[in-house]
């Protein structure tokens, strides 16, 4: 018998079910509330979910799905593998958190998160002031944005963009017009995402 | 009418990047217990949850089981002081990387 529940993230005051598959085939996605906080959930057998591949894919699945159903509903994501016990646990956990998690839930109010990385041709390089450039642009069609790792010497910019959904065609512009102003830099763009990297929640129980 | 880029689907990078990384994280403690517990710290992560933590907490969850089949507490009083360990661990490499990045 399913008695667990994974997590998928929280939102705000809200009641839905969405027939698509989450992690380890829980379905259907539903919600879980404690006053006017809600738990986007699927009931799940065990309390540690292999981190396949498929699995990852789905809890971003769900998340993304969590947001177009509503037509940009906000998201406060939870990391992968955040299963609860039983109902009460989550319904605990969520009253203990109500501050953290409001808070959390008007800082991205309204907005997704979406990825730049800028990539440089093998053997080339680019000026600094190229990067500061892209970055000033991009930052300009943002609400807020973050540096994330530079991972690899070819990666030259690698960041986060808390952007409002509404406003995502104006960012997906001035992607654009950087496409066409450095033709010799590799842009990647990704998403709409939960904006993953503009919530910074840690809740930690003691005995 | 401009012309616009459109996002790419995600990689599985992408999103591994930012699902085993980033989000919400809840001490596995917090996530079973039902009797007797007290949620105490709801803190902003100083740094940013690693691989290397879901691990342990992956582990941890396995201890955790083994210890409600068995009702052994101890088993379960020992995963606090692991989960202490980890984070000053991860804390310390995360002081070196910084330490890298400023030299």
């Amino acid at each position: 018998m399913s008695e667990h529940l994974y997590t998928y993230g929280v939102v705000d005051d809200d009641e839905f079910e969405l027939a698509i598959e989450g992690v380890d085939g829980g379905t259907p996605i539903r919600t879980v509330s404690y006053r006017s906080l809600t738990a986007i959930v699927s009931d799940i057998d065990t309390l540690e979910p292999e981190r396949s591949d498929e699995n990852v894919r789905r809890h971003d699945d769900v998340l993304r799905e969590v947001i177009e159903s509503a037509d940009g509903r906000t998201v406060v994501p939870m990391q992968f593998g955040m299963v609860f016990k039983s109902g009460r646990t989550l319904k605990s956990v969520l009253r203990s958190g109500r501050r953290a998690f409001r808070k959390a839930l008007l800082d991205v109010d309204g907005m997704v998160e979406l990825g730049v990385k800028i990539v440089v041709d093998e053997g080339a390089t680019v000026d600094d002031d190229t990067v500061a450039d892209i970055a000033e642009r991009l930052a300009a069609a943002a609400e807020r944005d973050v540096e994330n790792d530079l991972f690899s010497d070819r990666l030259c910019m690698n960041r986060s963009y808390l952007v409002a959904y509404d406003d995502q065609e104006a960012f997906s512009e001035a992607v654009q017009a950087v496409r066409d102003d450095y033709e010799d830099l590799t842009v990647q763009y990704s998403g709409p995402w939960a904006p993953y990297n503009f919530v910074d929640i840690q809740i930690g129980a003691a005995q | 009418m401009p012309s616009t880029a459109s996002p790419n689907s995600s990689s599985l990078a992408d999103v591994l990047d930012r699902i085993l990384d980033k989000g919400i994280v809840i001490d596995i403690w917090a996530r079973v217990s039902v009797v007797g517990i007290e949620i105490l710290t709801v803190e902003a992560r100083v740094v940013a949850a690693s691989v290397d933590t879901f691990l342990t907490y992956a582990s941890e969850i396995s201890k955790i089981e083994q210890a409600t089949q068995t009702g052994d507490l101890d088993d379960i009083q020992d995963l606090e002081i692991e989960t202490t360990s980890a984070r000053k661990h991860e804390q310390k490499i995360e002081k070196t990387r910084a330490g890298v990045d400023a030299s």
